[in-house]
């Protein structure tokens, strides 16, 4: 029963957030950046509005719905997540945007060994020469791949 | 056991990459890439593959095809002229992504943003219709048709034939309906079904230059086609447009000298090689030439010159709102 | 009917061992490339092109038939195990595949996947054989009207069956619908939803959208379970004794695997769909007709069986309008065109009378094609699963890399990294809060056809709908449609009366 709470109140609070997105997107993204111009057959923008629409009107439906379940079980509409859960989360989303963004002066497959590498220590990974092949195993590969397979260079 | 491994590996990854860097020291001493803006198994496609062929043999380096496809050959193009890479990059395509592109819709390039180093074949476009249809193949009688028949549909596929059609529409007084598609692939069930009446054609229609199943109507070269001579060229047929493309290899505006005329020796050593005339010639029924980068450049400035007329002639750019 | 001479001509020339080593080749080629998640069939394709100028014509030809059925069986693989797909067809193998995995079965699931394509490859293959002339012009009545209606129809009915709640599913449909929309419109020229970047002129490009949203997010969902259990959700190949395909079992999944050939064969006659439409269509089929409908997203084999068995029938009849009228339905059909024009041969309806050795020798390869992949991938499964034999601290890893690879390899760039990171956290979330990226993923591919598709209709028939009544095939879809629509509102509205008389 308590997974069961506790997945209402995702439905909740992600329903609500996909509401908020869509009507944002109904009334100042669409209309601002999809496009305007003479159509005889349909107008530029309004397969994206009925998507939004669609988008808008199932997800208010569902806080709607998950709203009226909570408040008859009389279960708390908040409930925030430890913090610390909240850094176990993103902390790899961090990891891989450094890289990418590294990846935009350093050629990737000079990144390669540190990317594996890193990550697999990071995970707990304690025998070094794992860690070693582990780096440079995908390194090689990649490089067999592109600068001899197919022959665009280092990428 | 392991350390070894791991020492031979190493080892063999540092030789590998000695090995790369032992080079000569002119252009090119690296492989090279050409770029293409179409998909993969078009005729643009097929030809830029074969080219690239013959370009290694010339070139004594491998030459990488790669595509990227989107917004007519608009796409490879903006990536093409932010290029650093001094010629070791260069883009196969259609002229008209370079004339009519930017005056149609906003793009990151424009014509003196790059370098023309040689025309190697001259475009076949053509006005193309399907089998059995009630004004038989020929453009008079089309005319005569679509103004008898407002409604006549007409299946459109770029910026370019689309202010084309919208022209001879005026200028004949018609009504047409203009269907949007995507590619020649797009087209060809359309027309083969009767679907839609007439379309244009950028290469599709070669594939049934022996089968008749795609008659063209009128040629949108300089001249008659070559596989279609029956049809009149625009000119002919009391047009004052000359809507020619020529395929060209195209370089960043700010590749060294040196370069740009070394890959123009081999493109004109290239246009007489057998491989590249039979897939041109043969195969997607295009005439193979060479055109120097200054005849190139001159033909292309006039063209875009002369569409920018036609368009302030139209009011406008067809379909978009301005 | 071709003459009996020509066909077993063609199959004694397919046959020698030139032939069969070339395709061998291409199959061995095409499916190591499959199994890696973050490469696909563009890349061995890249690899492989250079190499076939110097082959003969037929040699050239079949390398490539054998590389598209290599990759088509390889990406399943990846999906299974590691509930990445290769491509985005692969992605409703995921659904079966990887929860059959995790629950101790995956040589099971490999197989069943394995047996599916294999069947549906080679029926397909004999279709395309059989009626390739005649049907092509069917293929041509069914034009704008038509493919619209069928494409609404696929859309609805595949919204239908997303597993979970239908409004999330709905929701996140919506979410693909807009994003399929992103792009140079067609018929104005105008720029929608770009914001000025040139990348996304031809809308979001599909891989890094697929591998971010699948692939990459499904390692970040990995490392969150990871770090909670410490290792021990990861997929064990071990000596589970149920873990085996008996063949019973495979019985089973037998009618599935036929319908959904047939459901993946029709989808690739008609020019453009595409395998991805083919493979959720059988899944959808297979689930609605199935007794246990709850099973399916749980490791059903049917559900697998389904996916893979329509997958990899697409491709076979997408050659029917090629080599019927000219037209390449499907991007490995394009490919062909290509090559085969390199190698000097014109594709299309004159194929049959000019070249008839050469078409009958081809489809005989595309059989041959067929039992190499069955061959390479009963021996590759037992290698590649033992992939899951590596502890996951290193398999994520090396799988987000391979990602982020995939990506810089096919030239895309920062801003395809940049796009594969953000669907990445998108994907993160659908997953999280159970939001259907089937729906979303079938409704972004099927959009820009519906789109195109719907202009046309509209265009062609001035806007009125009785054009309708002349078209019996697109009634037909339209009719169904509303039925559809009106059966799921139906019984959504009646579970969730039984969910409310349980819980009250």
């Amino acid at each position: 029963m308590t997974t069961d709470i506790a997945e209402r109140r995702k439905n909740l609070w992600s329903g609500l957030g996909v509401t908020l997105l869509s009507c944002w997107l109904l009334i100042w993204i669409i209309p601002r950046y999809g496009g305007s111009g003479m159509a005889f057959g349909m107008h530029p923008q309004r397969l994206a509005t009925l998507g939004a629409w669609v988008m808008l009107l199932c997800a208010a439906a569902l806080a709607l719905a998950s709203l009226i379940q909570l408040k008859k079980s009389r279960a708390p509409l908040f409930k925030l997540p430890p913090l610390s859960n909240i850094w176990h989360q993103s902390w790899p989303f961090f990891y891989v945007l450094l890289f990418i963004g590294l990846a935009t002066f350093i050629p990737l497959t000079w990144l390669a060994p540190f990317i594996v590498g890193t990550l697999v220590a990071l995970l707990g990974e304690r025998r070094w020469y794992v860690i070693l092949l582990a780096a440079a195993i995908p390194t090689a590969a990649l490089y067999l791949l592109t600068v001899h397979l197919m022959r665009i260079g280092v990428v | 056991m392991k350390k070894t491994l791991l020492s031979t590996a190493i080892l063999s990854a540092a030789l590998a990459v000695g090995m790369s860097t032992v080079q000569a020291s002119d252009f090119p001493n690296k492989p090279l890439t050409l770029v293409v803006g179409f998909g993969a198994g078009g005729s643009t496609d097929i030809q830029a593959r074969v080219l690239a062929n013959v370009l290694e043999d010339e070139l004594g380096q491998p030459v990488n095809v790669v595509n990227q496809p989107g917004a007519g050959g608009g796409i490879a193009l903006t990536r093409l002229a932010n290029n650093r890479d001094e010629g070791y990059t260069f883009a196969f395509g259609t002229s008209m992504t370079i004339t009519y592109g930017p005056l149609a819709t906003e793009t990151a390039y424009q014509l003196d943003d790059f370098r023309y180093v040689a025309g190697v074949t001259l475009g076949q476009s053509a006005i193309v219709t399907g089998e059995d249809r009630p004004f038989g193949d020929s453009w008079e009688s089309l005319i005569e048709y679509a103004r008898e028949n407002p409604g006549t549909s007409y299946a459109t596929q770029t910026a370019l034939d689309r202010m084309i059609i919208e022209y001879i529409s005026q200028q004949e007084g018609l009504d047409l309906r203009i269907v949007p598609t995507a590619g020649g692939a797009g087209m060809a069930p359309l027309i083969l079904s009767g679907d839609v009446d007439f379309a244009y054609s950028g290469g599709t229609h070669s594939g049934y230059a022996e089968s008749g199943e795609m008659p063209v109507l009128l040629s949108l070269a300089e001249e008659r086609l070559v596989a279609f001579p029956d049809a009149p060229s625009m000119q002919e047929a009391g047009y004052d447009i000359n809507p020619a493309e020529i395929r060209v290899v195209m370089v960043p505006k700010n590749t060294p000298d040196a370069h740009v005329e070394r890959l123009a020796e081999a493109l004109e050593a290239a246009t007489q090689d057998e491989r590249f005339i039979e897939i041109t010639e043969e195969r997607i029924l295009m005439p193979v030439v060479y055109l120097s980068e200054d005849e190139v450049t001159q033909t292309l400035t006039e063209q875009t010159e002369s569409y920018k007329a036609l368009i302030e002639e139209l009011g406008g750019v067809p379909g978009a709102e301005e | 009917m071709p003459e009996l001479s020509a066909i077993t001509g063609a199959f004694s020339d397919a046959l020698t061992l030139h032939s069969i080593s070339v395709i061998l080749g291409g199959v061995l080629l095409g499916y190591l490339v499959g199994v890696i998640p973050g490469l696909n069939r563009s890349v061995a394709i890249a690899i492989a092109i250079p190499l076939t100028f110097y082959m003969s014509a037929y040699a050239a030809i079949a390398f490539l038939i054998g590389l598209s059925k290599g990759t088509a069986a390889g990406s399943a693989v990846s999906a299974i195990l590691l509930n990445t797909p290769g491509e985005p067809s692969s992605a409703a193998t995921c659904l079966d595949g990887y929860p059959m995995a995790k629950n101790g079965q995956p040589r099971k699931a490999l197989k069943v996947g394995l047996l599916a394509s294999v069947i549906g490859d080679l029926l397909s293959t004999l279709l395309l054989i059989a009626v390739v002339i005649p049907f092509a012009s069917v293929a041509l009545k069914f034009g704008p009207y038509e493919l619209a209606a069928i494409l609404i129809f696929a859309l609805v009915f595949i919204a239908g069956m997303a597993g979970g709640s239908f409004l999330k599913g709905m929701a996140a449909g919506g979410m693909g619908v807009i994003l399929g929309t992103v792009g140079l419109d067609p018929e104005t020229g105008a720029m929608r939803l770009t914001f000025g970047f040139a990348e996304l002129m031809e809308g979001v490009p599909i891989l890094p959208l697929v591998i971010g949203t699948l692939a990459l997010s499904e390692m970040f969902v990995q490392l969150d379970e990871y770090r909670r259990t410490k290792g021990g959700s990861s997929v064990r190949l071990g000596h589970n004794p149920d873990d085996d395909l008996s063949y019973g079992e495979f019985k089973k999944t037998l009618p599935t695997i036929f319908k959904s050939t047939g459901v993946g064969a029709f989808v690739g006659a008609l020019p453009g769909l595409g395998p991805s439409v083919g493979s959720f269509m059988a899944y959808g089929l297979a689930k609605r007709g199935a007794k246990d409908p709850h099973s399916f997203g749980k490791g059903n084999p049917n559900g697998i069986a389904a996916a893979e068995a329509a997958d990899n029938a697409v491709i076979p009849a997408s050659y029917i309008p090629l080599f019927g009228l000219g037209i390449p339905g499907s991007v490995s059909a394009a490919l062909l065109v290509g090559a085969f024009m390199i190698h000097g041969i014109q594709v299309g309806p004159l194929m049959l009378r000019d070249h008839p050795q050469m078409l009958f020798t081809i489809f005989a390869g595309m059989v041959v094609a067929s039992l190499l992949m069955l061959a390479v991938g009963w021996y590759g499964l037992r290698i590649f699963a033992k992939v899951t034999n590596v502890p996951q601290n290193i398999v994520i890893p090396v799988v987000i890399f391979l990602c982020l690879a995939g990506i810089q390899v096919q030239g895309y760039g920062t801003f395809g990294l940049l796009t594969v990171f953000g669907f990445a956290i998108f994907g993160y979330f659908l997953k999280k809060h159970d939001y259907s990226f089937v729906t979303f993923l079938v409704a972004f591919i099927v959009t820009p056809m519906l789109e195109m598709n719907l202009r046309q209709s509209v265009i062609l028939s001035g806007g009125e709908i009785s054009i309708l009544l002349q078209r019996p095939i697109a009634l037909f879809f339209v009719v169904a449609t509303v039925l559809m629509l009106l059966h799921l509102a139906w019984s959504s509205y009646r579970t969730y009366r039984q969910r409310r008389s349980v819980s009250l």
